[in-house]
């Protein structure tokens, strides 16, 4: 990169550097929403995954029903190919465990699920399957369980890995929204300001003109600028998401994350870089496109 | 050419425009003393019925200091502008060491503005720059290094009599000054032609007196020096080729003081 249109771009910035804070701070609030929707996508995402590769069943026992039918489906359950493990939860421990779980939420709406009495926390048998277990294999065995009197009903986790899934896309589907509302703005920002800018440095292009400054030289700074005002949005936009995110991951680790099993996690490196990358180079798009008007021959 | 030709605007212009003599080319003996400039049979108007030059023929040599003038509205400026590209001709060639101007391609046109000095009534400086850096931009465009740079932006500021006055801004200097800063700038590339529009416009008589004194040590320097104006006592100061601009043809008035009666003739 040229070091005369570098320093023409910083000179510039400083210059005005009122317009660009304003311009940086607008664009920053569409960077923030589609840096908002991307961290809620890839959380979904990770949550899906995990239940995907949790391949865990729970049979809910009958109220009553006999022990001994109980642990002969456990018995035979053990014998079934695939399956790793069997374990019994009576009512009594499903409550005490969900009751650990909300002890350490202090969330009143939830301390009534807490004054429920034992027997509305059925026993279960929580069955763990192996990971590659195949999707025929599974139904089979839903299938069997079912037929047992003593099974109430079988949670395979399936519609909750549908639903997420479903809720990826949205995601995803929000995201591209968002991406394109950024577009937009940044077009429309960014191409305005480094008009404005250009406005303001007539007389310096009419003079570059003169002493024979190529189309590139000319422009250069104006594309630095814009480009710089993209990426710098972006990056205040994510430092903005993750200020969020630190304060209210401490309560969303207390309230949501024991429900789902995962923890809330930032965007990825990776993810943060592209969006500012994305930034910069929508600004130097919409700042070329601001310069459409000058004419440097 | 110069003795720094070796860094000058002539050799940078890798792509685009080309003086005549191009390396490894064998010209004929005399191509150092082909005219810089010709113009053959030039027409151009800004409006139809209005037309400012009309089949004007011209030669300027390699070295000249030509005064070019006429009353306002002749076409000075015009002539100025054709030759920096900023207007084309309607008709005709402009030959500028021997190449058609009007032929170039707009991304060659640059090339031919390293080759061109400028200075106007205006002055056309950056106002918020500094003179360093209004003066050094024109050989920032060169993309030569910093170094060669600061030093020869020295030498110009100290060639105009600026010298140590690098830092200020140039809006804060006298109206003198800042032509002086623009002359700088124009001579800092070494380029082999000097276009002056009224530059003595905005100043004082004597402030006028010391420019173009400065023009003329750059001439001896072998610059060629175009120097449009209308300020008669210039043309009085010393014995130098005069274009009179009238009717839309350069007239040249002989070598030689001119008499009284040449003078009068003078369109008004
Ligand atoms: N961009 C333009 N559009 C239309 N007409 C123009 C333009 N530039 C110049 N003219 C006209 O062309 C004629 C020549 O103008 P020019 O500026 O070359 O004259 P000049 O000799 O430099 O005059 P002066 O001594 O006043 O500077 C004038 O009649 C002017 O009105
Ligand atoms: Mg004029």
């Amino acid at each position: 990169m040229n070091t005369a249109i570098t320093r023409r771009a910083t000179r510039g910035m400083r210059r005005e550097w009122r317009l660009h804070v304003l311009a940086i701070f607008s664009l920053s609030v569409s960077f923030v929403c589609l840096a908002m929707a991307l961290l809620v996508v890839t959380n979904i995402h990770a949550l899906s995954e995990r239940w995907q590769t949790t391949s865990q069943l729970t049979a809910y026992l009958k109220e009553g029903a006999p022990t001994d039918q109980v642990t002969e489906l456990r018995e035979a359950l053990k014998k079934v190919a695939g399956v790793t493990s069997v374990e019994y939860v009576s009512s009594t421990e499903a409550h005490a465990e969900f009751s650990s779980k909300e002890a350490k939420a202090q969330d009143d709406a939830r301390n009534e699920l807490l004054a429920l009495p034992v027997e509305a926390f059925p026993a279960s048998l929580e069955i763990r399957l192996d990971a590659d277990i195949t999707r025929e294999s599974l139904t089979g065995l839903v299938r069997q369980l079912g037929q047992f009197p003593v099974v109430l009903e079988v949670e395979t986790y399936e519609r909750w890995t549908e639903r997420l899934a479903a809720l990826v896309s949205k995601g995803v589907l929000a995201s591209g929204f968002f991406s394109v509302i950024v577009l937009l703005s940044v077009l429309a920002i960014v191409g305005s300001t480094i008009r404005l800018v250009l406005h303001r440095r007539k007389n310096e292009v009419e003079v570059l003109r003169l002493i024979g400054a190529t189309d590139s030289f000319v422009k250069g700074p104006f594309l630095l600028e814009g480009g710089a005002q993209g990426a710098f949005s972006a990056a205040l936009a994510i430092v903005i998401v993750g200020a969020i995110y630190l304060l209210a991951r401490t309560r969303l680790h207390e309230t949501i994350a024991p429900f789902f099993g995962i923890d809330i996690a930032f965007l990825p490196w990776p993810a943060v870089i592209l969006i500012v990358v994305f930034g910069g180079i929508m600004g130097t798009v919409a700042a070329n496109l601001g310069l459409r008007k000058l004419v440097t021959v | 050419m110069r003795a720094k030709s070796g860094e000058s605007a002539l050799q940078s212009d890798e792509r685009g425009f080309r003086p005549l003599l191009r390396k490894g080319h064998r010209f004929a003996r005399d191509a150092a003393d082909r005219p810089i400039l010709m113009f053959e049979e030039v027409y151009k108007s800004y409006r139809a019925g209005a037309p400012v030059l009309r089949g004007m023929d011209l030669v300027i040599e390699r070295g000249e200091f030509v005064y070019i003038t006429g009353a306002s509205g002749a076409g000075k400026s015009t002539l100025l502008r054709l030759l920096y590209r900023a207007e084309t001709v309607d008709e005709g060639r402009i030959l500028f060491m021997g190449r058609d101007i009007a032929r170039l391609t707009d991304t060659s046109v640059p090339f031919l503005r390293r080759n061109i000095g400028t200075v106007f009534q205006q002055f056309k400086l950056v106002e918020t720059w500094s003179v360093y850096e209004n003066v050094a931009i024109a050989l920032e465009v060169l993309g030569l290094p910093q170094r060669l740079i600061r030093s020869r932006v020295g030498e110009a500021l100290e060639r105009v009599g600026l010298a140590g006055r690098g830092e200020c801004l140039a809006r804060v200097l006298s109206g003198g000054e800042q032509q002086r800063v623009a002359i700088a700038r124009a001579i800092v590339g070494e380029p082999a032609l000097l276009l002056a529009d009224e530059p003595t416009g905005n100043l004082d008589p004597q402030l006028a007196l010391d420019i173009l004194g400065l023009f003329e040590e750059i001439n001896e320097s072998g610059t060629t020096v175009l120097f449009a104006t209308h300020d008669r006592s210039l043309l009085d100061v010393r014995t130098r080729r005069v274009i009179v601009l009238d009717e839309g043809k350069a007239l040249d008035v002989p070598l030689g003081p001119p008499s009284e009666g040449e003078l009068l003739e003078l369109p008004h």
